[in-house]
């Protein structure tokens, strides 16, 4: 599903009359995104960022045929805001949250899986198709359609690769930020086969950070499908202090699992490139796809 | 977050799990470094003593000395205890979206390296990780089978009642007296602290062993102290670009004092957060610069600018050079209020200068 979203698919905003999800919807809107309603507890309001506003997700879902809903709730409400999407029939859910409680999202991974339908997240920016549609707040200033598929755990890092390459003239094809926490929706490896099978995509950025396995699993997915499209990684938290979370609550070290050496290894081991600066990443993308830069 | 193993096993103790006696039993005791770490054994932390003296002695040389990156500000000593060594623990499995609970006839440190553990994915309640468990340890003597399975019930009720990631018991000494956990691994979910009030005294009672977790939860922003001798201090913003910049900073043979997300998102107009930063930084002995590194999808840099300025001036121990990477919405006019504010100050938008610049200072 995810590789075949456009600027035709329609998505709500849940939680659109709040400071966030009514900027977001908006800079989403203006991206070229078809918003096509919203949800929010709130009766006195009825438009909010141009499209109609309604109460709940099954009514926004049978007024507008939605599919996509990208979730702007606190932590704490993520569950029941999927909850919600889940009984409306939405098949793609993003939710942006940082902070949901671990055990929530084994339960939003549960009823998601069970209903057949997707979720991105949590702790997130999202996910865009550069020229076509973007779920979230990736900044439009890192966007631009090209040959490179990048999938992160972290927005900002993927912004700064993001950026670089696009300054260098090498756009993305599709780009999922699979968020920051441990327990989350689509994962690295859940991935792979759709950037494997994407026929936009020639490359493909992996920018992970230390903590849990995902990186890892990756790699065996990578080995097992068998390696079709290069495949660079950049992975942060060299220099993480273990047993503390850094900033992320899956960017959590402790003894020799999650560390930066097993998971550079592992990727070595399947003909991954590794890289230790963004620089290098930068310099390395630069030189294999010389020959799809395109100029602003 | 991991607790440290006092913490860790008044957890266990609070729900029926068997833990050494304290320091007033009689001996031999242990000292224990109380540091949130793995591996505290090999690195000096964990001394079996014969004597009180040597308890003494044993908790002087412990006591203030660094374990992985953490000063050590007190140890555990209780009984030492004896028998076989399992291993034992539960914990949320990401990919799985349930409980994992594993198990291994020999406990100990080496256990993630010697192969032997076997685990089940369950569901998550009690019921079905006590059905998995009775099926692990259904090899084991019949004169403690019964106590470790409700050992292993106990255990999984505490992970799910307090939300944890991971409880673990390495060594459980199991003999035919009776079960009793060596250590306690505990690792909480600071994401559910708000609805956990047990594990939010639990952190508040040690502001020294969990500063950046009660930083974290006084001030809604994550600030780690890396090395107390650090000598560039960080402003920046996003979990994994500063992870990169810590990285590649120390590649470059720097010295970063700490880590930090401010979420430039949150400011709503106000210094207090950057002055809080500032703060922390200038407290610190070694500080030789202070990098500034902003990413701004959505921020307006020309606000942050106005509100770094601010907090620049209102910190008046800030007498180290200050570099500031700003990138993205509004980046000209950010730098123009910063040179007309702070003439001295270096801004530039590209991160490979200013990582340049702050290193060679």
């Amino acid at each position: 599903m995810i590789g075949s979203l456009s600027r035709e698919t329609p998505v709500i905003v849940q939680g659109i009359t709040g400071r966030m999800g009514r900027t977001h919807a908006a800079l989403m809107r203006a991206y070229g995104t078809n918003i096509v309603g919203g949800t929010s507890a709130r009766t006195d309001v009825r438009e909010a960022a141009g499209v109609p506003v309604f109460a709940t997700c099954s009514d926004a879902v049978l007024a507008t045929g939605a599919t996509v809903s990208v979730a702007m709730a606190p932590p704490h409400e993520t569950l029941a805001a999927v909850r919600e999407a889940l009984a409306a029939g939405i098949k793609l859910v993003v939710t942006v949250a940082e902070g949901v409680p671990m055990h929530d999202a084994i339960r939003i991974g549960r009823e998601t899986r069970r209903a057949g339908a997707l979720w991105i997240g949590a702790s997130t920016p999202g996910m865009a198709i550069p020229g076509e549609i973007k779920l979230g707040f990736l900044p439009d200033v890192c966007l631009r359609p090209g040959p490179l598929a990048i999938m992160t755990k972290s927005g900002t890092l993927s912004y700064e690769v993001g950026y670089r390459l696009a300054e260098i003239g090498l756009g993305q094809s599709l780009w999922v930020g699979v968020g920051g926490d441990p327990v989350k929706g689509v994962r690295f490896a859940d991935l792979l086969p759709v950037f494997l099978a994407d026929e936009r995509t020639r490359g493909i950025v992996l920018v992970g950070e230390v903590g849990g396995t995902e990186e890892e699993d990756c790699a065996e997915a990578y080995a097992r499908l068998g390696a079709g499209k290069p495949l660079y990684a950049l992975i942060a938290g060299r220099e993480a202090k273990e047993g503390v979370s850094m900033g992320h609550a899956g960017a959590l070290v402790h003894g020799e699992s999650g560390t930066l050496a097993s998971k550079q290894a592992r990727l070595r081991q399947v003909g991954a490139r590794v890289f230790d600066s963004l620089d290098a990443i930068t310099r390395a993308c630069g030189q294999d796809f010389h020959a799809l830069k395109t100029a602003r | 977050m991991m607790l440290v193993e006092a913490d860790g096993k008044a957890l266990l103790r609070a729900v029926g799990i068997p833990v050494p006696a304290g320091a007033d039993a009689p001996g031999p005791w242990m000292v224990k470094a109380q540091v949130p770490v793995g591996g505290r054994g090999l690195a000096g932390g964990v001394v079996r003593c014969a004597s009180r003296a040597e308890v003494e002695a044993a908790t002087r040389r412990i006591v203030g000395s660094r374990i992985k990156g953490h000063t050590v500000d007190a140890v555990l000593v209780e009984q030492a205890v004896g028998g076989q060594e399992r291993y034992l623990s539960v914990m949320v499995d990401p990919a799985g979206y349930g409980l994992r609970v594993m198990w291994s006839a020999q406990g100990g440190v080496e256990i993630e390296t010697a192969g032997s553990t076997q685990t089940r994915l369950c569901p998550p309640h009690a019921a079905a990780v006590a059905e998995a468990l009775a099926d692990l340890i259904a090899e084991e003597p019949e004169a403690w089978r019964r106590q470790v399975a409700d050992i292993g019930r106990a255990l999984a009720e505490l992970l799910i009642e307090r939300e944890l990631a991971l409880a673990e018991i390495n060594p459980l000494f199991v003999s035919a007296a009776g079960c009793i956990a060596g250590d306690a691994k505990i690792v909480v979910d600071l994401n559910a602290i708000e609805r956990q009030q047990s594990i939010a005294d639990l952190i508040a009672a040690r502001p020294g062993v969990y500063a950046d977790a009660n930083r974290k939860l006084a001030e809604g922003f994550d600030y780690v102290e890396l090395d107390p001798m650090g000598e560039i201090g960080l402003v920046t913003t996003g979990a994994g670009l500063s992870m990169m910049v810590i990285d590649e900073m120390t590649a470059r043979g720097a010295k970063p004092l700490n880590f930090c997300d401010v979420r430039t998102g949150q400011m709503r107009g106000s210094p207090v957060r950057l002055m809080r930063v500032l703060e922390w930084i200038v407290a610190a002995p070694a500080l030789k610069a202070v990098l500034v590194n902003i990413f701004a999808g959505i921020t307006d840099l020309s606000e942050f600018a106005e509100l770094l300025a601010t907090a620049i001036d209102r910190t008046p121990a800030l007498r180290v050079p200050v570099v500031a990477r700003l990138v993205g919405r509004n980046a000209a006019e950010a730098k123009r209020i910063l040179a007309e504010r702070h003439p001295t100050l270096f801004v530039t938008e590209d991160l490979e200068e200013a990582l340049a610049r702050v290193t060679a200072l």
